[in-house]
């Protein structure tokens, strides 16, 4: 008995090993023309249903929206169209079961910072290359997608597969950009006698007369300076974010040229240990300084509170010079909701990197019985302003009215229970423009977004798969420490260097090594 | 366990020993307590308060808005409700007599598989399936998605409930019993549920209670399965509402401008914390209507493991 359950034993584990190894390998064959009778233009014969995966929705009801989407997409791709609709909490633990279980998910939400990552799961080999040369399915179906999206994103999509180098994802035409800007509360500034000019004309470090003397006038419970300490440190460092980095505290910095983004920085194409650069220390002795000064709300120390405590502050105006990530447009929104004038002052240019330009794309599953469609709707909602419109904002009538100049006003009720998140469907200037954006505001994204240059390491994602152990040890003790630095609550003289070391004990070089060689070799391949 | 060796040890214990016993009991008690006390705090504080202070157990201002709040979520909070206590009691129900089932066959001597499915149940809590299979498994083979079966039945069976169930019975139940019930004409079936299951019932008792905990607190099952907010269980719903606000916060950086509006429109901490006393307070009532047995039960994993 003993040896035939010894015996049993083995096989189960034996058999758990195999079944897990060979998950992937029947993914390869992809595109056996199924659909083969599809012609290019025209509806297809048969029908299929498409799932499709999105990120941060916020959807409670759907069937109205559904009834005219499937009824449009019944006529033109004989599809229906079955959208799960991940939300923030959910997406990164489901859509990472859904693909390693092989569900019949048609297209999934990919990027470069969700779980199911975009590169990797490429490698894996999870998702269809869309131009591959035995079966281009970009060329087939998706000309029109692809010759109506910036070289930015058709470039940033081209990355190395499980079959080669190529497109492995069609990229959502959203805020491609990044821009830090400094928050300015307008009508506060101009009461002491400043206008915004004053602010651009000077920087972080010369904001100290401008903060003392409102200080002074709004009294002791006032803290004019109402920094994101890990955003304010890449503002005023022109330091930005590695992809590929530790997600909750970032470790590494690459710095970029604050005039013309696209030239070499201050470092040259170098990662650097972010914490122990000249410019960090300079950075947080004068952030300490402020915050002796009385300048700094001390709730920004506390990681649980800081965020809902900045943007209660924005809201209510109970600040000076902020920090934001800005996309245009944003000063008009921002006005609205505050009810007050809010400018904004970057502090570089607006530059593209890896994370921006790979921020949300749709992705065919290889697990999918019909690439073919798949491609096909993607193309088609990434053009059709009538079905890109339906699917994002609803039903006119139902969920959003239009204005005289054609700008869209949701109806609140109905939308609480409809909100996808528009920037992670597609292309998002197929929509008409919200409330005070203006008629032309398309026109302008695309003017701002197009001038928008590429960081010199653009498409660089770090992998951290080699040093996985030094870096979660890293970010812990970064945990621990940076918030505190960089807003200034703790003495840099003292915390500074222990963290130096704590990290340097953690093995930091190793990954900032290994980040560099990483980069090396990208650069040589490009 | 040893013989009792002298009366007097046993007898009654010094003063001081009595006292740092009471004492330590009582720090331990103090400490899952306070935890529930301060989340009951928390849901009755202001927001401005919690903002202004962080969570503090003498808040600045008081507040009753979080429940307010709750109250105004509607259908969703009272079908989430229902949901959770439908799949606590069906689930409970159904897990019990599985069990009750399973144990009893491997209680019996005469039983010929009997070794064969101790190990195969035991060889469950070894090696686990893994997360990716296990869905598969359940979602594509069994279909269990969007319904109430994908929350009940993939905790109908545990193996740790089988081996108590299995020791109490060994433990508490003489075979003879079974030989003289057999004797006097009684079936199996009747057997088992006329006059084992009324032997057991303190063992029952405490099997019942872990696996109503384990079906009142699970929300994994409900995230991994359940797309239909028609299905989701209240724990889930508050999960949601955790996960969002920490996805966006730590994501805010990459998406932007948009990530700091969704975190304004995300409910506010007290009303999480408001969520967790309606999750709490209805299982903290299952406790007295168990006690009477678990004090019993108790006792079996102490004798025998």
């Amino acid at each position: 008995m003993k040896k035939i359950l010894a015996l049993l034993l083995v096989a189960c584990m034996i058999i758990g090993t195999l079944t897990a190894c060979s998950k992937d390998s029947t993914s390869g064959g992809q595109g056996n023309g199924g659909s083969a009778s599809a012609a290019t233009n025209g509806r297809p014969e048969d029908h299929v249903t498409l799932k499709m995966y999105f990120h941060g929705s916020n959807v409670s009801d759907d069937t109205q929206v559904l009834a005219k989407v499937n009824e449009y997409l019944d006529e033109k791709l004989n599809v229906t169209l079955e959208p799960i609709w991940g939300t923030w909490g959910d997406f990164d633990n489901n859509a990472v079961l859904a693909i390693n279980g092989g569900d019949d998910v048609d297209i999934y939400f990919t990027c470069s910072w969700s779980a199911d990552e975009y590169n990797l799961f490429a490698k894996r080999g999870a998702w269809v290359r869309l131009d591959n040369p035995e079966n281009n399915l970009l060329e087939k179906y998706g000309k029109d997608v692809w010759s109506l999206l910036p070289e930015v994103l058709t470039n940033g999509a081209k990355i190395e597969g499980s079959d080669g180098f190529g497109v492995y994802a069609v990229p959502g035409y959203k805020d491609i950009a990044c821009q830090l800007c400094w928050d300015i509360n307008v009508p506060l500034l101009e009461k002491y006698g400043y206008t915004v000019d004053d602010i651009k004309n000077t920087d972080y470090y010369g904001f100290g007369e401008i903060l003392a003397k409102v200080k002074a006038g709004e009294g002791e419970n006032f803290f004019p300076l109402l920094i994101e300490g890990a955003v304010a440190e890449r503002m005023v460092d022109n330091s930005i974010i590695v992809a590929g980095d530790s997600g909750a505290t970032n470790l590494l910095s690459y710095y970029i040229n604050p005039v013309k983004t696209s030239d070499k920085g201050a470092y040259g194409d170098v990662i650097l240990n972010k914490f122990a650069t000249d410019e960090y220390k300079k950075y947080v002795t004068k952030t300490r300084e402020y915050y002796l000064a009385g300048y700094i709300d001390p709730g920004l120390a506390n990681a649980e509170q800081a965020n809902n405590l900045r943007s209660e502050k924005q809201l209510t105006g109970q600040y000076l010079i902020g920090t934001q990530s800005y996309s245009l447009g944003y000063e008009t929104q921002a006005s609205a909701e505050r009810g007050f004038e809010v400018a904004f002052v970057g502090t570089t240019p607006a530059y593209v990197d890896t994370t921006s330009s790979q921020g949300a794309m749709m992705a065919i599953s290889t697990a999918s019985k019909n690439p073919e469609r798949a491609m096909m709707f993607l193309n088609l909602l990434n053009t059709d302003p009538y079905l890109f419109t339906l699917l994002d904002y609803g039903v006119e009538g139902i969920h959003y009215t239009k204005n005289d100049i054609g700008e869209v006003e949701f109806i609140e009720d109905a939308r609480a229970k409809y909100s996808p998140w528009t920037n992670g469907m597609g292309n998002v200037t197929l929509l008409p423009p919200q409330k005070g954006q203006g008629a032309d505001f398309w026109t302008k994204f695309k003017a701002y977004y197009g001038a928008a240059d590429q960081i010199p390491i653009l498409g660089f994602t770090f992998n951290s798969d080699n040093v996985s152990n030094e870096l979660a040890a890293v970010a812990n003790a970064a945990a621990e420490y940076a918030l505190t630095l960089s807003v200034g609550a703790v003495d840099p003289e003292t915390v500074l260097p222990a963290f130096l070391k704590k990290l340097d004990d953690n093995g930091m070089q190793k990954i900032v090594d290994e980040a560099n060689a990483q980069l090396k070799n990208f650069l040589a391949n490009k | 366990m040893k013989k009792r060796i002298g009366k007097s040890r046993l007898g009654k214990p010094s003063i001081i020993s009595e006292i740092s016993f009471y004492l330590i009991l009582g720090m331990f008690c103090a400490a899952c307590i306070i935890p529930f006390i301060f989340v009951v705090i928390i849901s009755f504080s202001s927001e401005s308060s919690i903002r202004e202070i962080g969570y503090s157990f003498s808040p600045q201002e008081w507040s009753a808005s979080a429940y307010e709040y709750v109250f105004q979520l509607g259908d969703q909070l009272w079908r989430s409700y229902f949901n959770s206590f439908f799949v606590t009691i069906v689930g409970t129900a159904s897990s019990l007599l599985m069990t009750i089932m399973y144990s009893y066959a491997l209680f019996r001597k005469d039983f010929k598989f009997r070794n064969f499915f101790t190990f195969f149940a035991f060889f469950t809590t070894l090696f686990g399936g893994g997360l990716a299979p296990t869905f598969m498994v359940c979602k594509q083979l069994l279909h269990l998605s969007n319904n109430y079966a994908a929350l009940i039945v993939p905790a109908l069976i545990s193996p740790f409930n089988i081996i108590i169930m299995r020791t109490f019975f060994t433990t508490s139940i003489p075979e003879e019993l079974i030989e003289a019930a057999s004797i006097d004409g009684s079936g199996e079936y009747k057997t088992l549920f006329k006059i084992i299951i009324p032997i057991a019932k303190p063992g029952i008792a405490t099997v019942g209670l872990l696996t109503a905990l384990s079906y009142w607190s699970e929300w994994f099952l409900a995230m991994l399965y359940i797309k239909d907010s028609k299905y989701i269980p209240l724990q889930y719903l508050l999960m949601k509402m955790q996960n969002q606000a920490d996805f966006l916060f730590k994501n805010a950086s990459v998406i932007g401008v948009e990530a700091s509006k969704m975190l304004r429109d995300l409910p506010s901490a007290s009303l999480r914390m408001a969520l967790v006393v309606f999750i709490v307070v209805p299982i903290a009532f299952a406790y007295p209507f168990f006690q009477r047995y678990i004090i019993s039960g108790l006792t079996i994993g102490s004798v025998k493991g």
